[in-house]
């Protein structure tokens, strides 16, 4: 008989593999209506509070084809793949669409699923990406206010502020805890393998949270701490808006490393920030915008006076990590851009790095395992010529 | 491949023209030796604020463009890449970044008296290093964070403004171009920052902000703009007497040069030349037979390549997306006695800052208008804010209009990406498409 931990985990996996058969049957169960997101900064809160699914959409593992043709093959593999996604119909289970981020090339995707969902709203509402101007705030809380506004058009029913602190507590205490499970890795615990942690981010991000809140008790239920070995300490950065492939995760974790910390979207990056109890939701979920940039800078946003290497190297310090693995969707303009920061700032350390660019297809997952191993190799003579 | 001639195209020539461009990087480059303060800026021409305001202004496109179309972009690229940017990050930004790299490694060199590489001098010592940088960036993300890194390159030691420029994605129901609801409250948005703007500026500069010469440069502007509309809409008439490529030569005049009566003068000579042409039936393509639409942003290495080769092939093409739609195009807009909300609206007219919605229309309008026969798309590499909508647009004017589109590969600054056989080969195929559309009918 299964174990509690192996039935929840399996249903999890589910919902992170099949998003889609899973929002078809939350409709089907609840009557309810679900909306696609892109990331990486609505907030989904305020669409739980008016009563619909909000679920991030995910890359898929379906070879791109209608997709070719309708955004360059220099667009990043995520957008490519939501074209892909939107024209051969794989994203009709969704009642419309949501957008809080700029990023050019997610606006083409985008403009690709308008184009091929006519008839269901597709909202952009921009985040203003300047975080530390004087209108910064105002603009942002104006735009909550915006989305409010138009979720409460699409399901005609009014959303409350008590709606919202309700959605707010709900997700606030499902990153608590997925939070904890991050803290607990970052401490010693080898219990989840990189890719079953990544399948319970995904899954946040697609089910209902308190189902999903409820799972994750079970998972943490039955796994004990299980101490690390003594594999090379990694930790992974980067890789925005959709996850890393759960293979190449499991090649880095072949290859003589252990992922003992992260910044990916799908991982601490999601969980990073609480909103908070508050007598003021929409002023919160506006500031909460604000500070988990400052939690976990992204390269998306600008803000002077935080620093997303200063970040990392920070983190690789109180995580004991010995190296760090970037990883890189191809043609992700916003890391490309801060990338030489990045290795600057490691390299000032002494800080080992491997970059490896990932793609949404044919990803050379034997090179990359040479390439890991000799990262790990170089981190172990550095390791013997230190002792 | 065959090397394009210079048989079939008949460039626009200004008798009177001075070389107002290169004057204006030739006076850029002694801005420190005359005590001036130098200002970065990428992405909306912002520039009449700092005129203004008594500084001198560096376009990091436009430099880029600038190397690219010279042939001296190399030296910069590599320093970039020696830094650690991949080559598939936007070609401007890989260049002007390279720049930054250069230009700062030349100053500590000043300071230090170790002399670097001779061509990377050239380049490096001759941009003068920031005093400060304002972005003013619409439609693609890259730019904005762009000089975001641009400041981290430089230490985090000059002040940075950002304007921040929302897209216009035609959410609403009543959203079009140039009306609607979320058209009013941009540019209501983007004006109030404009008057931030101009209190950092009077910060940077120690000295109150010139109002009246803002209004006096706009003025100048509006003319030159209103001058360059009506001689881009002589070339309705076929053949054009000037073609898409005459328009890309004065971009730089539009989009940077100082406001004066220079430039007045610029586009009503240019305006009289064509008009004088089109009384003459002098045509931009001796032999027009195809006239097609222009969509993406210029190829700079390529650009006298490109417009013979179009010629050879007895094709003018007309206009496009990156001359008719961009740089102070509405100049109705702009009210000259109180200018900042025109200056606003037309920051916000970038056509890389449109859904793909009020693309089709421009796009589809302009074919009408100028009696297109199809559409040439340059899927330039790096630049994706140029290359997203571009399917769907060469899908839009198939179904609405019945146009043939065909893409070509190249890249803004970036040689290496251009493949000539798959131009020449696609044109081809589209003409022939074309002629067996006119025998038809
Ligand atoms: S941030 Fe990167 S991964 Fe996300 S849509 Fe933009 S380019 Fe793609
Ligand atoms: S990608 Fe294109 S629009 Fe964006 S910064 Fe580069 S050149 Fe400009």
């Amino acid at each position: 008989m299964p174990s509690t931990f192996t039935q929840a985990m399996a249903t999890l996996g589910a919902a992170a593999e099949f998003p889609n058969t899973y929002v078809a049957q939350w409709k089907q169960r609840t009557g309810g209506k679900a909306i696609g997101l892109f990331p990486m900064n609505f907030p989904a809160e305020l669409a739980h509070a008016a009563g619909v699914l909000p679920v991030i959409i995910q890359e898929d593992r379906e070879p791109i084809t209608a997709g070719r043709n309708l955004l360059g093959e220099f667009n990043c593999g995520y957008t490519r793949n939501l074209a892909d996604q939107a024209a051969l119909g794989r994203l009709d289970v969704y009642d419309g669409f949501f957008q809080a981020d700029h990023c050019i090339q997610l606006l083409g995707a985008v403009d690709v699923v308008r184009e091929d969902e006519p008839d269901k709203p597709v909202y952009f509402g921009q985040l203003m990406s300047s975080m530390g101007d004087e209108w910064t705030f105002p603009q942002v809380l104006e735009k909550m206010n915006d989305f409010r506004v138009e979720l409460e058009k699409f399901t005609g029913r009014a959303v409350s502020d008590d709606d919202i602190a309700n959605s707010i507590e709900i997700f606030d205490e499902n990153r608590r805890l997925m939070r904890s499970i991050f803290d607990q890795r970052r401490h010693g615990d080898a219990a989840l393998a990189p890719d079953q942690i990544q399948v319970l981010v995904k899954s946040s991000m697609i089910m209902d949270k308190q189902e999903h809140t409820e799972l994750l008790r079970e998972v943490m239920a039955e796994h004990g701490p299980v101490p690390r070995d003594d594999r090379i300490r990694v930790h992974l950065s980067g890789h925005f808006c959709h996850a890393p492939n759960p293979e190449l995760l499991k090649v880095i974790e072949d290859s003589g490393a252990i992922v003992v910390d992260d910044d990916l979207f799908h991982g601490t990056r999601y969980v990073s920030t609480d909103v908070g109890s508050t007598d003021d939701p929409m002023a919160a979920l506006a500031s909460v915008y604000l500070r988990r940039n400052s939690a976990v800078p992204c390269p998306t946003r600008v803000q002077h006076d935080v620093d997303w290497d200063r970040f990392l190297v920070d983190s690789v310090i109180a995580s004991g990590a010995q190296g760090v693995i970037v990883l890189m969707a191809k043609f992700c303009e916003p890391h490309m851009l801060f990338y030489p920061e990045l290795r600057k700032a490691l390299e000032a350390r002494s800080i080992p790095l491997l970059l490896i660019e990932t793609e949404h297809e044919g990803l050379p997952l034997e090179s990359i395992r040479t390439r890991v191993e000799a990262l790990v190799e170089r981190i172990r003579r550095k390791q013997l010529t230190t002792v | 491949m065959s090397a394009p001639t210079l048989a079939n195209s008949n460039k626009l020539v200004i008798p009177t023209a001075t070389n107002m461009v290169g004057d204006y990087w030739d006076n850029l480059f002694t801005a420190k030796e005359r005590g001036k303060q130098v200002v970065w800026y990428n992405g909306s021409a912002v520039n009449p604020f700092f005129q203004a305001a008594g500084l001198e202004w560096c376009h990091g496109e436009a430099f880029s463009a600038r190397l690219a179309a010279q042939q001296l972009e190399k030296p910069a690229q590599l320093a970039g890449e020696e830094y650690g940017y991949i080559g598939e990050l936007c070609s401007y930004a890989r260049t002007h970044l390279g720049c930054a790299v250069l230009t700062k490694q030349a100053r500590s060199e000043d300071e230090t008296g170790i002399v670097g590489l001779v061509d990377q001098q050239e380049l490096a010592s001759r941009l003068p290093a920031p005093d400060f940088f304002v972005n003013a960036y619409a439609g693609c993300s890259t730019g904005q964070q762009w000089d975001e890194i641009s400041y981290r390159v430089f230490g985090k030691q000059v002040p940075i403004f950002n304007v921040s420029l929302p897209f216009l994605p035609g959410n609403k129901p009543d959203a079009g171009y140039l009306s609607g609801e979320e058209w009013d409250q941009a540019s209501g948005y983007v004006a109030d920052q404009l008057y931030k703007l101009v209190e950092f500026l009077e910060t940077m500069t120690g000295r109150p902000f010139d109002w009246d010469a803002l209004r006096q440069n706009m003025s100048y502007i509006k003319r030159a703009s209103e001058l360059r509309r009506e001689a881009m809409a002589l070339c309705r008439a076929a053949p054009t007497p000037a073609t898409y490529w005459d328009w890309i030569a004065s971009i730089a005049h539009i989009n940077f040069m100082p406001a004066g009566p220079e430039l007045v003068q610029y586009f009503t000579d240019v305006k009289a030349e064509v008009q004088r042409r089109l009384d003459n039936s002098t045509a931009g393509v001796r032999n027009e037979r195809y006239r097609l639409y222009f969509d993406g942003i210029m190829n700079w290495n390529k650009l006298g390549w490109l417009s013979r080769k179009f010629a050879d092939a007895d094709v003018a093409v007309v206009c496009g997306r990156y001359t008719h739609n961009a740089f102070w195009q509405e100049p109705h807009l702009i009210d000259t006695e109180d200018p900042i909300l025109g200056m606003a609206q037309h920051y916000l007219l970038c056509p890389t800052n449109h859904g793909v919605k009020t693309l089709k229309y421009l796009t589809n309008r302009d074919c009408v208008d100028y009696g297109i026969d199809g559409i040439v798309f340059h899927a330039s590499r790096t630049c994706r804010a140029f290359t997203n909508p571009q399917h769907l647009l060469a899908k839009s004017a198939q179904k609405e209009l019945g146009i043939p589109s065909m893409f070509f590969e190249g890249d803004v600054a970036d040689a290496s990406f251009y493949k000539d056989e798959i131009l020449e080969s696609r044109l081809a195929a589209m003409l022939e498409g074309i002629d067996v559309r006119r025998s038809r009918i």
